[in-house]
């Protein structure tokens, strides 16, 4: 059994070392243990507890027979509908920081570097939250990350406009990038941030992003997460956020697009009197599967957690929602709360829920709910009785029931967008 | 608040630790096909019974120990060092309870049982028919002629191999195969002895039904098997509950419970469990693997499973429920009580086959001292189970900051008429509630008593009367002095 999982890593790695940069930017140590760890582990199949719903090994398997890793250079104009007006709009293109693509930072108090900026430096903040000996697609990309954009904002800087990162991959066949970022908010600064990704190529990728995010003391930042990959692209993004006290992060995470789309999203709250809020919003149709994973890791006393999922499941489709409340022994105080709504539109669709508490102190305040269900009927014949046909009276629930999750995007033009997105999608 | 009370409490010693001496009649230690094969034929059993014992030994041979994915640490098992039959040397056919070693009924005394009551009693409504298992082999069935006047088999599973081939050839392994899981494969290959149940059609059974396991020699494993068969239109009521003596090495218990309720049948199942938990220092106590599952079988059956459960140092038990026929329901009922260094991990299944079916999950949980205490539940909704309505409610309540409390319950629909609802939350008893108590003179001791009791009401209150008395006191004791 392992022998065959570790099977599947190695023909990955075997396909995409040849044209894969040097990873000179994480602790050699790292790098070492990431291809021990995939060689031992391999990826995960649905026999591991994780993955128990997202078979990995099994869709690479099937998705694809081999990483070409052959990718075009994209034009400003084919991604200048995905910038944002009113945001400072950084490129990120095939794994690697693209300036040429990107805006020019003309506020002060960020710094932006790409990755290889920290090129045998001992003290390397990359991969310096996410080890490892974690999980498969983390020691992927420690082991092949690409050159990826670390964006630093300096002390008490209150940044007055948004920044985008737009991930953009474009392949001509089969490839697998590995995207990568590093946010770090100095003391007291504060930060809004969109991570938009999309896919423009013809060809199926295999995206493993992963981003660090430290939030140092009475930090806050504010994260949108827009998924709009397309039926070729299969990704894995892990995002591990690292809270110091008195700080703020607060992500939504919404989800448009992707054959297989899994979302690592991990919260650890290292500092007293941290908040963290994870929101998130899926539609899916045809044979998609989202699955999102949450953890939130409460290490100290006083903190404070949220979360709110929500998802719309059609055709043959698959949601997936796992979310974890962890309350370490010493963690007194924490209110950790955490909710999951899914509606389930066809019969053929899946609707996977695993919401779990792992709590190990007293004096908490933990919750979580979930339920599944399919549009309320005495809703639809309210509507339908005042004349509003059924397909409309559909639409407007699901709407309502989406608009919670949507409501929580502070860019109006962004929020503009994905309220049309979704309409031309029901 | 005081940690006084609680360290008084972890203090506390197993109130129903004692051993009876009694001889008995015990095969060396090992297992291997001879064993299974010598255990058969002591229990003279037919040829099919034998085969399927062999069969069940070979896939378990076979089997890898399970990875311990459940939320539950314990030493690696050694197998070859259990027992696999122990059995009271008593007369063979027992008619009276006059006959019944006295040192035996001595222990059911001390655990309130009180065989001679029963006795005394015969003939009164509301009684309880108790088919005695001690250690391996059932002793004593009480009641059994009352309830052969409606048609209702009440014995011994040893017994029913013998008189009724046909219903154990039937329904043995329905719900339960032999290959189900590793411990499940182990009880029928070595199963001792345990209890059979049927309830013809029409007959509600007009008492309730009771068995008390009880592990008394040392060393010895226990594998019983209880299996029940509600026909059509027929209703029961079953109890289960167990004590067993303070023993200093870990004994294994894994036995196996399979309910069939047959078109328009009810069958309550409760339990009362509170096998030694091992000392304070989690030294000794029980390792409780069970198997239990239920089949709806045909339309508007119902199958309810209520537990207490305050023992057992590693418990391990999912009582599930399979819907298959439409309109029935599955219900479950669990208070979990954990302390010291014991460990629970606990919650049900319910599968969703047929249309329109129910089933409601209420665990209540708690955990004191250094234990850890888990609810893992499954709601599974299969493609065209129509309108199938699901709740779960699942609290945990902890008592001092060295203990656990996590809920883990995975959620599968795939029926998009389904309603499913789950909530979980976790807390300790409240300042404001014990301030509320104590300032109407109630004292810590007994608000906290008050406060646990009135949190376990919703699953205490669907327990028969005789048993809920029991289960409170249990509860009671389990606690003592424990203040979160």
């Amino acid at each position: 059994m392992i022998a065959e999982k570790s099977q599947t890593a190695q023909k990955i790695i075997d396909s995409i070392s040849a044209s894969a940069q040097k990873v000179n930017f994480i602790s050699g140590n790292e790098v070492e243990e990431a291809f021990t760890y995939l060689e031992n582990k391999g990826i995960p199949n649905a026999k591991h507890e994780e993955y128990k719903y997202c078979n990995f090994d099994g869709i690479l398997k099937k998705e694809f027979k081999n990483f070409y890793q052959k990718f075009t250079e994209v034009a400003a104009s084919e991604i200048k509908k995905y910038k944002l007006n009113e945001a400072i709009n950084l490129v990120v293109l095939n794994g690697n920081y693209n300036e040429a693509l990107s805006d020019k930072i003309i506020v002060k108090g960020i710094t932006i570097k790409n990755l290889q900026n920290f090129s045998g430096n001992n003290l390397t903040p990359i991969a310096s939250i996410a080890k490892s000996n974690t999980d498969a697609f983390v020691a992927f990309s420690n082991a092949f990350s690409g050159n990826g954009i670390y964006l630093e904002v300096e002390n008490a800087n209150v940044i007055p406009m948004p920044v985008q990162i737009i991930y953009v991959n474009c392949a001509l066949e089969d490839s697998w990038v590995s995207p990568r970022s590093f946010v770090h908010l100095q003391k007291n600064a504060e930060l809004t941030l969109t991570e938009r990704f999309v896919n423009i190529g013809k060809a199926k990728v295999f995206s493993n992003f992963l981003s660090e995010k430290l939030i140092e003391e009475n930090a806050k930042l504010i994260s949108y997460t827009i998924q709009q990959e397309g039926s070729l692209t299969y990704s894995v993004n892990t995002n591990q956020v690292h809270l110091k006290s008195n700080s703020v992060y607060d992500n939504t995470t919404i989800t448009l697009s992707g054959q297989v789309v899994r979302n690592n999203h991990h919260a650890v709250l290292i500092g007293e009197n941290s908040v963290a809020h994870l929101n998130g919003l899926f539609f899916t149709g045809g044979t998609q599967l989202v699955d999102n994973h949450t953890l939130m890791d409460h290490q100290v006393p006083n903190c404070e957690s949220n979360e709110l999922y929500k998802g719309v499941v059609n055709d043959k489709s698959t949601g997936v929602f796992n979310g974890k409340i962890f309350v370490r022994k010493d963690a007194q105080k924490t209110n950790a709360f955490q909710s999951s709504k899914n509606i389930l539109l066809s019969d053929d669709g899946a609707i996977n829920a695993k919401p779990q508490l792992e709590i190990y102190a007293n004096d908490v305040k933990c919750s979580h709910g979930t339920s599944t269900g399919k549009i309320d009927d005495a809703a639809l014949f309210y509507l339908k009785a005042r004349g509003i046909g059924d397909a409309s009276a559909k639409k407007l629930l699901l709407r309502a029931f989406a608009n919670e999750v949507i409501d929580k995007i502070e860019i109006e033009s962004l929020k503009e967008e994905i309220e049309t997105e979704l309409n031309t999608s029901f | 608040m005081s940690n006084d009370i609680l360290e008084e409490h972890i203090q506390g010693d197993y109130k129903y630790g004692f051993t009876t001496n009694i001889e008995t009649d015990t095969f060396a230690k090992g297992l291997n096909e001879d064993v299974v094969r010598a255990l058969s034929k002591k229990k003279n059993e037919p040829e099919w019974l034998l085969e399927y014992r062999l069969k069940a030994f070979r896939f378990w041979k076979n089997l890898p120990e399970p990875e311990q994915w459940a939320h539950i640490t314990y030493p690696k098992i050694n197998f070859q060092d259990i027992s696999y039959y122990s059995a009271p040397k008593v007369k063979p056919e027992i008619k009276s309870l006059d006959e019944v070693d006295p040192e035996l009924l001595k222990t059911f005394e001390k655990l309130g049982i009180s065989l001679e009551e029963q006795k005394r009693l015969t003939g009164v409504q509301s009684n309880i028919a108790v088919d005695a298992v001690f250690d391996s082999v059932s002793v004593k069935t009480t009641f059994r002629e009352t309830l052969a006047e409606k048609g209702v088999i009440f014995c011994s599973f040893s017994e029913a191999v013998q008189e009724h081939p046909e219903l154990i050839k039937k329904y043995m392994s329905m719900v339960v195969p032999a290959t189900d899981n590793y411990y499940a494969a182990l009880n029928s290959a070595v199963f001792s002895d345990g209890s059979f149940c049927y309830i013809p059609k029409g007959v509600r059974c007009p008492m309730e039904l009771s068995t008390y396991f009880r592990i008394n020699a040392s060393g010895t494993g226990q594998f019983e098997r209880t299996l029940i068969v509600a026909d059509e239109d027929s209703y029961v009521s079953y109890l289960e509950g167990c004590t067993a003596p303070q023993r200093d090495e870990n004994q294994l218990h894994a036995a196996v419970v399979e309910i069939i309720a047959h078109k328009g049948a009810e069958v309550k199942y409760s339990t009362v469990q509170n096998w030694y938990p091992g000392d304070k220092d989690g030294k000794g106590g029980i390792y409780n693997f069970v198997t239990k599952r239920g089949i709806c079988l045909e339309e508007n059956s119902k199958i309810s499973w209520t537990q207490v459960e305050t023992g057992s140092a590693i418990t391990w038990k999912y009582p599930s429920v399979i819907l298959k026929g439409d309109n029935s329901v599955g219900e479950f009922y669990s208070v979990a009580v954990t302390n010291n260094k014991q460990e629970a991990d606990t919650g049900t299944k319910m599968i969703h086959i047929g249309k329109n079916t129910r089933s409601t999950i209420i665990s209540k949980g708690i955990s004191a001292g250094f234990s850890n205490n888990s609810y893992r539940g499954l709601v599974q909704i299969r493609k065209g189970a129509k309108n199938a309505r699901n709740f779960s409610q699942c609290d945990s309540l902890l008592m001092g900051d060295k203990c656990g409390a996590h809920t883990f319950p995975y959620i599968e629909i795939k029926d998009k008429s389904a309603i499913v609802e789950h909530e979980a939350t976790t807390s300790k008893i409240g300042e404001d509630q014990l301030f509320y108590c104590k300032q109407r003179g109630i004292e810590t001791e007994k608000a906290v008593a008050l406060i646990v009791n009135g949190y376990c009401k919703e699953v205490l209150n669907k327990l028969p009367m005789e048993f809920a008395v029991e289960a409170q006191k249990l509860l009671a004791v389990s606690l003592e002095g424990s203040v979160g």
